[in-house]
């Protein structure tokens, strides 16, 4: 051994290293390769062209299409939050379950570029996911509508109907609802003790982000003034994930505002912000 | 072989640590008003029964546990600033690594986190990984490995980035004798690098072998710290070895030591330690981390 290394002496400040977090997210990806996490990516696109087989009779070419791509959608986002939340768990728990937080949290290395590193790595891995199942989408609604485009041409006399491009944005709205999720889930995961447990949490947190839009409709106006603040704070605290839906016939019809769709990324990329330093936070007190 | 007044690389003050068991605030004090000094370039054992608190005052000192009262400080910076872990290499107990990455990319991992350099990493990797003998099993997936397998690639990331620290908690549990005393040479070669070492170990022969100082911990207390001559050595006796004499001889010995004032203590076969012959036996492997 005789390398010698022109090592900082330890009280050099060390500052955080976006190197280092890149290096705990391409760990955390090759995690979930080498786990073979993405082979459920299969089951998904076999459902999909299944179910787009399975409704051809229909035939009356947009409301075949609008089957298939809300039904794609419908599935990204089952399986997606799926995923995610599984994903999230998964690759937190194994670090604390197998010791190795341990041994990596003992290097010169922020608590904070471990829990963004972390993220980035499930957010990397829902993003595949998100790109492959749009991909796929796309190329079943296109051969579907040049089919039904020869078979019936008179329907489409104003060419195609289907707008690719709004897809592509709803596939990325989804990915960053996937990330608010991925957060959501990692700050729960940052306190419990369990897998299971973060798991659990993180669908019925799920659940209410889905649905909390109801309860303000429901009681937003009508209800005692302390059930009213009940339900606006919750509106504050769970991100609203209707919002992510941004068109009732996704990609057919009218197309997505730029405008709106900015104002949703952000919406989402600052609850990431929010709640991934909610995760830090609650992890430096972690004793490991 | 002490030194006269060493820097210290770890010097741990007062520190208590308490467990807390359930939220009725039922509390284990797992240390107790621990105060040790480590000097630098010298190996140091820390022992004690199971649960006396030597992971835990390890785990502090790397800061992955705060300290309820008192505190440790690591090259004279707080332990638990990210800065006091530079220059410290670390292998758990148990340890358990990434089991999807080869032996390899794990210690290339903790090189490229610990900033080891680029252009340094790959050499740096293949030195390290041949030093604790692991080369011809580098390659496969650390899922595959053995329980000795894993000490020697733990012992590989901790020595990765050169670190002037090395603290080894149960560094041969699980190895075999052969291993074990691998494990000996390797820091006794640390030591000679001017290197600290802390290591904690069930294996009391070695630890008596290779630490210039040892401190005991009992139920989270030091019961008794120094260096290891001063503990174990008997000055006021000496043991000569010599062939086996017939009992006329060994009563004329006798009376010629009494006739000086000495008293034969006591007549004994000596015989050679286990460990020894079976190093002895046994053969040693020339470096092939699958042979075992
Ligand atoms: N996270 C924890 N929560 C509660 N108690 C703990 C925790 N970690 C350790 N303890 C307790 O603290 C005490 C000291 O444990 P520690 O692991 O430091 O012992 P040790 O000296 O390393 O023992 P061994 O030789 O078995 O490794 C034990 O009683 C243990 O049960
Ligand atoms: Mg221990």
């Amino acid at each position: 051994m005789n390398t010698a290394f022109p090592f900082p002496l330890a009280g050099r400040p060390v500052p955080f290293s976006p190197g280092r977090l890149g290096i705990v997210a391409g760990n955390t990806f090759l995690e979930a390769v080498r786990q073979k996490l993405f082979n459920f990516l299969l089951l998904l696109a076999v459902a999909l062209v299944a179910s787009a087989q399975l409704f051809r009779e229909f035939n009356f070419g947009s409301s075949e299409l609008k089957f298939i791509s809300d039904f794609g959608f419908g599935a990204m986002v089952f399986f997606g939050s799926t995923l995610t939340i599984a994903a999230t768990a998964q690759l937190f728990f194994s670090e604390i379950e197998n010791r190795t937080a341990l041994t990596i949290l003992a290097k010169p290395i922020w608590r904070t570029e471990f829990i963004f590193g972390k993220f980035l790595g499930v957010f990397a891995v829902v993003g595949v996911f998100c790109a492959l199942t749009t991909l796929l989408l796309l190329a079943l609604l296109y051969q579907r509508e040049t089919a039904l485009m020869n078979a019936n041409p008179e329907a489409f006399e104003h060419g195609r109907i289907i707008h690719y491009g709004d897809l592509v944005l709803m596939g990325v709205l989804q990915w960053l609802k996937f990330g608010v999720l991925a957060a959501i889930t990692l700050l729960i995961a940052s306190f419990s003790n369990t897998n299971l447990y973060t798991v659990v949490m993180g669908f019925f947190v799920l659940v209410i982000c889905h649905l909390q839009y109801l309860a303000r409709d429901a009681y937003g106006q009508v209800a005692s003034l302390p059930l009213r603040l009940l339900v606006r704070m919750l509106g504050y605290v769970f991100p609203n994930f209707q919002v992510f839906n941004l068109a009732d016939q996704i990609g057919i019809g009218e197309g997505i505002d730029p405008g709106i769709f900015l104002r949703v990324a952000g919406y989402a990329l600052i609850y990431i912000a929010v709640i991934g330093g909610l995760a830090v936070y609650s992890f430096r007190n972690r004793e490991i | 072989m002490t030194h006269p007044n060493p820097a210290s690389a770890i010097e741990i003050t007062g520190l208590t640590k308490d467990f807390s068991l359930n939220l009725r605030g039922i509390k284990l004090r797992a240390v107790e008003n621990l105060t040790l000094n480590i000097p630098e370039g010298q190996v140091f054992g820390l022992l004690g029964p199971n649960g006396s608190g030597k992971s835990t005052t390890i785990k502090i000192i790397l800061g992955l546990l705060e300290p309820t009262v008192g505190e440790c400080k690591v090259f004279g910076v707080p332990s638990g600033r990210v800065d006091s872990r530079l220059n410290v290499g670390y292998l758990p107990e148990a340890p358990y690594f990434y089991r999807y990455l080869s032996g390899t990319e794990l210690v290339r991992f903790y090189g490229r986190i610990c900033g080891v350099p680029r252009k340094q990493l790959d050499d740096r990797v293949r030195e390290v990984i041949d030093w604790v003998g692991l080369s011809a099993a580098a390659h496969r997936r650390v899922g595959t490995y053995s329980k000795g397998m894993l000490q020697r690639i733990g012992l590989a990331q901790a020595l990765v980035h050169d670190p002037r620290l090395i603290i080894l908690d149960e560094p041969t549990a699980g190895v075999d004798p052969v291993g074990s005393a691998e494990i000996s040479e390797l820091i006794q070669k640390l030591k000679a690098q001017g290197k600290t070492v802390l290591i904690t170990s069930h294996l009391l022969a070695q630890i008596e072998d290779i630490c210039d100082r040892v401190a005991i911990l009992d139920r989270g207390k030091l019961i008794l710290e120094g260096a290891v001559d001063d503990l174990v050595g008997l000055r006021d006796r000496q043991s000569l070895i010599v062939d086996s004499l017939p009992p006329a001889e060994l009563d004329e010995l006798r009376g010629w030591l009494a006739a000086r004032g000495h008293v034969l203590n006591a007549v004994e076969q000596p015989r050679t330690r286990l460990d020894q012959l079976f190093l002895s036996k046994v053969s040693r492997p020339k470096k092939e981390g699958d042979s075992r």
